[in-house]
């Protein structure tokens, strides 16, 4: 039979064990941490570049499409495979490759996992800085794939900062190099474009990134505010005072007390909102400026200002924020996730709207978000179980994203847009502009044998089913 | 449309767009005369001139300030240069809360530093010439000065971007917030692609806040190499500076001529000497402590004397560094960009100074009666090989031949180190033979399927980008 024969070619060129394709296996597979589904025909493990290079190579003569896998950790269904194709996991390609202490790079294969990098290069002195919320979890080529971000961001940039370059294996197998360790590299900026092309365009299989030293010093701040206008009023002044901290993050009232439910982070219960500040740089940077975020926080209706004395203490506010996901699992059986982002002055507005859209739909929203981002993350906590509750999660989920795009922002900060944003594509580009990004694709991928089906819009509306609250599930 | 180019343009946009005969030649490109030079006011006017020219089988050089002007390989074809030096009277759209600016793409980078400033922000980039270099144009040519190493490039702060197509279409991608993820990031792709995809029209930039203070350190070492050592050891601290820049004394010397401070560093008469210059910005504090440590640091390391300026002479060196190699009598007659893995730069730096180390007989970079002058970011990785003519010696100047070879070596040498060499000035017989960019590698399919497919009648910038894109 045609599949069992293409099976036993992928066999050949990975080894039996490398293979996945009982249906019972597959199911894992089927899905990663967004609300979408796929069954692939089969899961494919490589174990290094010139296997990607054969399955890919195979896959294109077969005319299977293929979708690569890190964690599967992904929030808009990148990782999923299209029908009748197969997923490339690169979770045994996990092997650091060197670093290099002076010019603070690293080269490391995509299935390593993005805190292991951080933690394997701090005890050199450096650190790798993007930090999605799932870095415990989500793998170096997945934040390739997504350009991910993380509450560092506001600071250091996301992924795409970080990134010099990275072979690339394309669509008919083919091995390309781009950027690299040097910072520029004559020619288009391909690693650049590459970064955050969802899949689309090829799959790295080996990755050179630029780490930062290690800050002489870490302060951290958690405001406490009665309401979450206030906090974003912090925000504001925060900036306003010519500081750019490390990270701004804001948790409302409901995702404190979701929180606290599962774990003392050390957030007050009553309170409408926190804020997390947190600086890094010279002792006497972090001192001066700390001096001018507590005023800052107290002049903008602070009911109290608590600084992280000790490591501990900074990392239980840390791990509160981090867990929040997880615990919204204390409030609904389900959760969907919107990744829009505005411009960090129409926050307060833009929240309230979200508000008034949770009440409409009959919908409780938490909110937790890269505040200095202007990046939110509306939490909608439903049960599917009862009728209709999912499509009118979905209807007001759509409306929160045009909400976001009428506010000058766009639909999604860190997430991607896969399946699940495709057709609100519009929103935000014309077809022309959109034309022009599918040309790009065009250049790396003529077959369109990558994730297709994914970013753009093509009519097929997207139908997720339902997602429980996961406590490996983070932003 | 019938009638000569220049009439066809006048009929399109009036006379006042379209620039007489008599006034083309200072705009030839390389030394090809353009047929027309067309000054649009307005993104329609810009659409306008790119479909006619589409249609008509033109080719069309987009400027800006016309500082990068000679950037690049001889363009297959001058047509018509699409200058828009008058495109951007528009101010700037600042939004100080959101810090965040969105700007016409022919304001100039000196202009929207003051528009930003009146709210305590700056777009941390630099260009050549800032007060003519136009922001399209620093995009394009993908510029960058003494504070890359904190600041990044051009692809760090650009956030939006909007383009009118080969073909006259406006198209637009990214926004107006700080991160998006939303479809591909063609910010990337346009950033440095010298004008060969489209004409940026808009930009929209991340800001960041003005350092309330800003300082200099400047110390004089006896030649590069202890310099460069001194330096490495410096950028590896916690107290290092924002930016750092090693010269030699042929270009400490070069750039004396506009700019007193650098004459103070007892290298006018000795230009063997190397000046370290550390930039420091932030608040009083942390600035102090930096300052402080460095300055111990670089004694240590065998500095002969350390001066410090102030945030004004700090200022006035970062922009005659900038425009070192740009501006006027420091154009070199040979000038090189390397781009390297920044532990690579000392050891290109031993292998320049020490002919010994390397395997050639012979001395690598040997073009008497040219000097060479050496301008090095330890910190990013980068070197500007920049050689001059000594004044006396005008009229004598090295064979094409030797030029090219010079260039090759160089370029070998890079490559060894892992890295590459862009020539940004050499004499045109030369440039004529040779890629300017360099040797292409197996990506240049990639970039040539995206040139066919952004513009594939080839109206853009015809050969000028790698590998004759």
């Amino acid at each position: 039979m045609e599949r069992d024969r293409f099976i036993g070619q992928l066999r050949d060129i990975v080894g039996d064990r490398n293979v996945i394709f009982h249906p019972e296996d597959l199911l894992v597979y089927e899905y990663d941490a967004s609300i979408d589904r796929g069954l692939p025909q089969a899961v494919v493990l490589p174990a290094d570049t010139d296997e990607v290079s054969r399955v890919m190579a195979l896959a294109y003569r077969e005319g299977v499409p293929v979708a690569g896998r890190g964690s599967g950790t992904g929030l808009s269904g990148g990782a999923i495979a299209a029908p009748g194709g197969i997923q490339v996991s690169f979770t045994r390609m996990n092997r650091i490759l060197e670093v290099a202490i002076q010019d603070r790079t690293a080269i490391v294969e995509p299935g390593v996992i993005n805190l292991d990098l951080d933690t394997h290069v701090r005890r050199l002195g450096l650190r790798y800085a993007p930090d999605p919320s799932s870095q415990r979890a989500c793998s170096l080529g997945g934040n390739i794939a997504e350009n991910a971000g993380g509450p560092h961001c506001l600071a250091y940039g996301t992924t795409t900062n970080h990134v010099l370059g990275m072979e690339v294996v394309l669509e008919d197998g083919a091995v390309v190099n781009l950027g690299s360790l040097a910072r520029e590299t004559p020619g288009y900026d391909l690693r650049g474009v590459f970064t955050g092309s969802e899949g689309t365009f090829g799959m790295a299989t080996r990755i050179m990134v630029r780490l930062l030293p290690i800050p002489e010093a870490v302060k951290t701040y958690l405001g406490v505010f009665n309401d979450i206008e206030s906090a974003c009023t912090a925000v504001s002044s925060v900036i306003g005072h010519g500081i750019v901290p490390a990270a701004l993050e804001i948790m409302d009232a409901t995702t404190i007390r979701a929180i606290q439910q599962s774990m003392d982070a050390g957030y007050p219960e009553d309170a409408g909102a926190v804020l997390l500040v947190e600086l890094e740089g010279l002792l006497e940077e972090v001192d001066e400026v700390g001096q001018e975020v507590e005023s800052a926080l107290w002049d903008t209706g602070a009911t109290a200002v608590k600084e992280a004395l000790e490591t501990s203490e900074r990392e239980r506010l840390w791990s509160g924020r981090k867990s929040a996901f997880g615990a919204f699992g204390h409030i609904a059986p389900n959760l969907y996730l919107v990744d829009g982002v505005v411009p960090r002055s129409r926050l307060t507005e833009v929240l309230a709207r979200v508000g008034q859209i949770g009440e409409q739909y009959g919908i409780t929203i938490a909110n937790v978000f890269h505040a200095g981002d202007g990046n939110l993350h509306p939490c909608m906590l439903f049960d599917e179980r009862q009728p209709g509750e999912l499509d009118r999660v979905i209807e007001a989920s759509g409306e929160i994203l045009k909400v976001c795009v009428e506010a000058g922002g766009t639909l999604t900060g860190e997430h991607g847009v896969g399946l699940e944003k495709k057709e609100y594509m519009p929103l935000v580009y014309s077809q022309a502009d959109m034309d022009a990004m599918i040309q790009v694709r065009q250049a790396f991928a003529p077959a369109n044998m990558l994730n297709p089906g994914k970013i753009f819009p093509d009519g097929v509306p997207h139908r997720p089913a339902a997602r429980r609250p996961d406590p490996t599930m983070s932003v | 449309m019938t009638g000569s180019p220049k009439e066809q343009l006048i009929s399109l946009l009036g006379n006042d767009a379209v620039l007489p005969e008599e006034d083309l030649a200072p705009y030839a490109v390389d030394g090809l005369e353009p047929d027309a030079v067309v000054r649009p006011i307005d993104r329609q006017g810009i659409s306008q001139v790119l479909k006619w020219a589409c249609s008509e089988g033109m080719s069309v050089i987009p400027r800006g300030g016309g500082t990068q002007l000679n950037l690049g390989n001889v363009p297959d074809k001058v047509d018509l240069v699409l200058d828009l030096s008058r495109y951007g009277s528009r101010s700037p759209d600042h939004r100080p809360a959101d810090l965040t600016a969105t700007v016409d793409s022919g304001i100039t980078l000196g202009v929207l530093q003051q528009a930003l400033a009146r709210h305590g922000q700056f777009l941390p980039l630099e260009a050549p010439l800032a007060a003519s270099a136009t922001i399209g144009g620093l995009l394009a040519a993908n510029t960058s000065g003494p504070m890359r190493y904190s600041y990044g490039l051009p692809r760090d702060w650009l956030i939006g971007i909007g383009v009118v197509s080969a073909q006259g279409v406006e198209t637009n991608a990214g926004g107006q917030v700080v991160k998006n993820v939303s479809g591909y990031d063609l910010n990337k792709l346009y950033a440095g692609s010298l004008g060969t995809l489209g004409v940026i029209v808009e930009a929209t930039f991340k800001l960041s806040p003005v350092p309330p203070e800003s300082r200099v350190l400047a110390a004089t070492f006896p030649s590069l190499l202890p310099g460069m050592q001194a330096s490495d050891s410096l950028l590896q601290q916690v107290f290092a500076p924002q930016g750092l820049q090693v010269i030699d004394g042929h270009a400490a010397r070069q750039g004396a001529t506009v700019n007193a401070n650098l004459r103070g560093m007892g290298t006018a008469n000795d230009t063997r000497g190397a000046v370290v210059l550390a930039f420091f910005a932030g608040r009083n504090r942390a600035i102090r402590r930096r300052m402080d440590d460095a300055t111990k640091l670089l004694r240590e390391q065998g500095a002969l004397d350390i001066a410090g300026l102030d945030g004004s002479e700090g200022t006035g060196l970062l922009e005659t560094l900038t425009d070192l190699g740009w501006s006027g009598e420091s154009i070199p007659y040979l000038g090189l960009k390397l781009s390297l893995p920044p532990s690579a730069v000392v050891k290109l730096v031993n292998q320049l100074t020490d002919p010994a180390t390397t395997s050639d007989e012979q001395d690598p970079i040997d073009l008497e009666p040219l000097s060479l002058g050496v301008v090095a970011d330890p910190g990013f990785g980068l070197v500007r090989l920049l050689w001059w003519a000594q004044g006396a010696d005008d009229g004598q100047s090295p064979a094409d031949g030797r030029i090219a070879a010079t260039i090759s070596r160089v370029r070998d040498l890079s490559r060894r180190l892992g890295g590459s060499t862009v020539v940004e000035h050499c004499p045109l017989s030369v440039k004529k033979g040779i890629d300017v960019w360099g040797e292409t590698t197996e990506t240049i399919d990639i970039m040539r399927r995206i040139k066919e497919k952004f513009d594939p009648a080839r109206v853009l910038n015809p050969g000028r980008f790698v590998g004759g894109i």
